[in-house]
């Protein structure tokens, strides 16, 4: 019959590409599929509203070290006589009895006056960074020993330390000397903060967890097992096609409708959060890299949950109540991933290894997302910014929960490579698993 | 386990090599037992050629046998071959089968080609090759006028043919139908009947099961007699329809007049007793079924009776059953 010669298209036309097919039709004449694509998209579309409502608000912002008020009542901020070297708390002692006199400056020029200069490139050790900005500590009349109260050597700067603890645990310690980048800027760090959280939040989370479980949950399970009730399996398998291959081929035809799916809500949130986020920049080019993370992790999730969601509907008509174990499990991992991103317990998972591209791929986008959070922890080193009485920066906190390392201890690079393997072999497993399963299944 | 990576239609390649003189459906001492129950037992078949019909009554294991045959469930014991080939351990045999399966479920929303030709590539045909193989089943089965109307709009007998169209695509040499004539209206039930003998002449081997004695009938001579799960009978209708003649049969008549008919009829030496259930029928008792048969005809002619209709009650599939089980005496 064949009189045309063979091209790789030509015979994927046949077999599995009329099943793909077969598939992607059958599912575009179901409401079902609309239901849960709509219910997905509006979910996600309510976090993107919520994220730009958020990032038009403005933060306040605080003069973490009080250098803004006039303390002794000459008409001079403490920070300006700080800077000239006058004394703060006498108003006998001010700029203004100088040769020539100096006009007082308004005080909110000492809030945020002295942000983040940090330039971290050690990943282990002690290292000097950071600069005063407003003069504060490199003031002329102080003393050497009052400039360098961390005791490097180096006047003014700040240590950051990285050693390890008796239990085997990275333990980041800061030593700043005084007046050092003490009074940051809160709007940006936290609108900053905001924005890595959300992108990985809602990469985590919202794809993730929530598309990369339900979509297979509510349209793979029911892949062979429908057609197995309704009796319609009979006309497929009474063709030239073993099981296994209709089980595979069923399972790439759902990933021909969610694939396309994911990749156009990945579109949509890189746009929203590249438009909306914080920043100069028009337009946020450098997140671009973790939103294709994040879009590859939910295709490999929605891989892997589809195999196996796809499994456990032909071993039991309700397979479905058998995926729900599993989906709470993943639940659960998902949380632990960015509590303990280290815990062996995670291997056992999927989504621990699918949360892990996103976070290899962030490591590599954002390489100072770690000076990043660990500056908005210390967050100027003063006291009592919010009501723990914890100096960290708004914002810090979230961001840190929401970011983990890659627990393999490789690089970012070869932890993506390895999770992406780990995620294709578990695709593989569970193809084998469900194919034996359809195998050795009686229909009537 | 591997995907057919050439996708020509035979899976596991390796293992498929198709045995020349193997006959189209082997079955040695099958048994499919569930739990207790068994379903069929001890089923020993081989068949090969020429249009065969199934008979039997509703949970004879008609379905079983088929189900077997197509490899959707595991004998308990025995062996089964198409082709020479194992069909629940593979799938490649298929490539020689067509099977309409008794399921009424269709996909509704697909047009009737749309349906054919999507399993037709199934087969190993690219898309274009089964859309061609499409047209022509469709043609064959006589609804090449509906082919690009859905399949949820179709009528019964429209649906049985798109069934018939969907297993005919690959040209297969075994053909399985499953109750192809159930719920059909006249029409269709000929047609049917007609593309299936059409088979038979084609020299393929179409294996169709009823309940019904009349259809089968209308079909072949060749039948398989199923009851509770056994192989009662097998040959000819025909010869066991002699046999059968001889035991007590009703005919019964629609005349305008039976009383002026049973009159001519009671000369009749076979006749042994007449009665008259109502005012329109008359109905006779005989032994020999085909001597009635044979002069009835001649009788009705020379005297001018009007008569609407023949019909004998007790030549149906239970009644041979019930001869057959009762090893003869009625």
């Amino acid at each position: 019959m064949a009189t045309k010669p063979d091209s790789v298209f030509r015979s994927l036309d046949r077999k599995a590409a009329a099943i793909v097919e077969f598939t992607l039709r059958q599912y575009r004449t179901r409401t079902s599929t609309w239901v849960v694509l709509g219910v997905g998209f509006t979910a996600l579309a309510l976090i993107f509203l919520i994220y730009i409502d958020v990032m038009a608000s403005e933060f306040e912002s605080v003069d973490n070290d009080g250098d803004s008020f006039d303390t002794d009542g000459d008409g001079y901020p403490t920070g300006q006589e700080r800077k000239l070297g006058t004394d703060p708390f006498s108003d006998e002692s001010h700029p203004g009895m100088f040769d020539p006199p100096i006009e007082p400056e308004p005080a909110s020029k000492y809030i945020n006056e002295d942000g983040f200069d940090w330039d971290v490139t050690a990943s282990f050790g002690e290292q000097s960074t950071g600069y005063d900005d407003d003069g504060d500590c490199l003031n002329s009349n102080r003393t050497a020993s009052q400039k360098d109260t961390n005791e490097n050597g180096i006047p003014c700067d700040i240590i950051i330390q990285r050693s390890t603890s008796p239990t085997g645990e990275i333990v980041i310690q800061i030593f700043a000397d005084e007046g050092v980048d003490e009074d940051p800027d809160e709007d940006a760090y936290t609108r900053e903060a905001i924005h890595l959280g959300f992108v990985l939040s809602i990469g985590k989370l919202g794809f993730v967890l929530l598309l990369g479980i339900f979509l297979p949950l509510f349209m793979a399970t029911g892949l062979i097992r429908d057609e197995m009730t309704s009796g319609t399996m009979h006309y497929m398998l009474a063709k030239p096609v073993a099981r296994t291959e209709v089980f595979l081929y069923r399972t790439l035809g759902y990933l021909g409708i969610v694939w396309p799916y994911v990749i156009v809500l990945g579109i949509l949130g890189a746009l929203v959060s590249g438009f909306v986020g914080s920043g100069d920049d028009f337009f946020r080019f450098a997140d671009l890299g973790v939103w294709l993370a994040i879009v590859f992790a939910t295709m490999m999730a929605t891989l892997v949950y589809g195999m196996l969601f796809n499994a456990l509907g032909v071993l039991w008509k309700y397979g479905i109540i058998l995926a729900i174990p599993f989906a709470a499990w993943e639940l659960g991992m998902a949380l632990l991933s960015m509590g303990a991103p280290d815990a062996t317990i995670l291997r056992f998972s999927v989504i621990g290894w699918a949360l892990m591209i996103i976070d290899s791929v962030a490591m590599m986008v954002w390489p100072n997302l770690d000076t990043f959070i660990l500056m908005g922890e210390w967050g100027g080193g003063g006291q009592g910014s919010d009501i723990f009485g914890s100096s960290s920066l708004q914002g810090s906190v979230p961001l840190s929960f929401f970011s983990s390392k890659p627990g393999l201890g490789l690089s970012a690079f070869a932890s993506t490579i390895v999770a992406t393997l780990v995620l294709l072999i578990q695709a593989v497993v569970f193809w084998f698993i469900g194919g034996a399963l359809f195998k050795g299944k009686e229909i009537q | 386990m591997i995907p057919d990576f050439d996708q020509q239609g035979q899976a596991q390649t390796k293992e498929w090599t198709p045995e020349v003189q193997a006959p189209a459906i082997l079955l040695e001492n099958v048994s499919k037992s569930y739990g207790r129950i068994f379903a069929l037992s001890n089923i020993t078949l081989a068949l090969n050629g020429g249009v065969t019909g199934i008979l039997g009554m509703n949970g004879a294991g008609k379905s079983t046998l088929f189900n077997l045959l197509m490899g959707k469930i595991k004998a308990s014991q025995g062996s089964i071959k198409l082709f020479g080939t194992n069909p629940w351990k593979n799938p490649a045999p298929y490539a020689r089968v067509g099977f309409v399966p008794e399921h009424e479920k269709m996909y509704d929303w697909m047009t009737a080609h749309g349906f054919v030709s999507t399993f037709a590539r199934l087969n190993g045909l690219t898309r274009d090759e089964a859309g061609i193989e499409a047209d022509r089943v469709l043609e064959f089965v006589g609804l090449t006028d509906v082919a690009y109307k859905k399949i949820g709009e179709f009528s019964k007998g429209m649906r049985q043919r798109v069934k018939i169209a969907h297993a005919l695509v690959n040209d297969p040499e075994l053909i399985i139908l499953d109750e192809p004539l159930q719920g059909c209206d006249p029409l269709a039930r000929t047609t049917i009947m007609n593309v299936i003998r059409e088979l038979g002449k084609m020299g393929r081997t179409v294996l169709v099961s009823s309940h019904i004695l009349q259809e089968i009938e209308r079909i072949t001579e060749q039948i398989v007699i199923l009851h509770q799960g056994r192989l009662l009978a097998l040959g000819n209708l025909h010869s066991i329809r002699e046999r059968l003649d001889q035991i007590p049969h009703r005919i019964s008549i629609e005349a305008e007049n039976p009383k002026a008919l049973a009159k001519d009829i009671i000369d009749i030496d076979e006749v042994f007793g007449i009665s008259f259930p109502d005012g329109r029928n008359v109905s006779i008792q005989t032994h020999n079924l085909g001597a009635i048969h044979a002069r009835l005809p001649k009788i009705i002619v020379e005297n001018g009776h009007k008569v609407s209709s023949i019909d004998n009650p007790d030549d149906d599939l239970a009644s041979i059953l019930g001869y057959l089980t009762s090893g003869g005496r009625v």
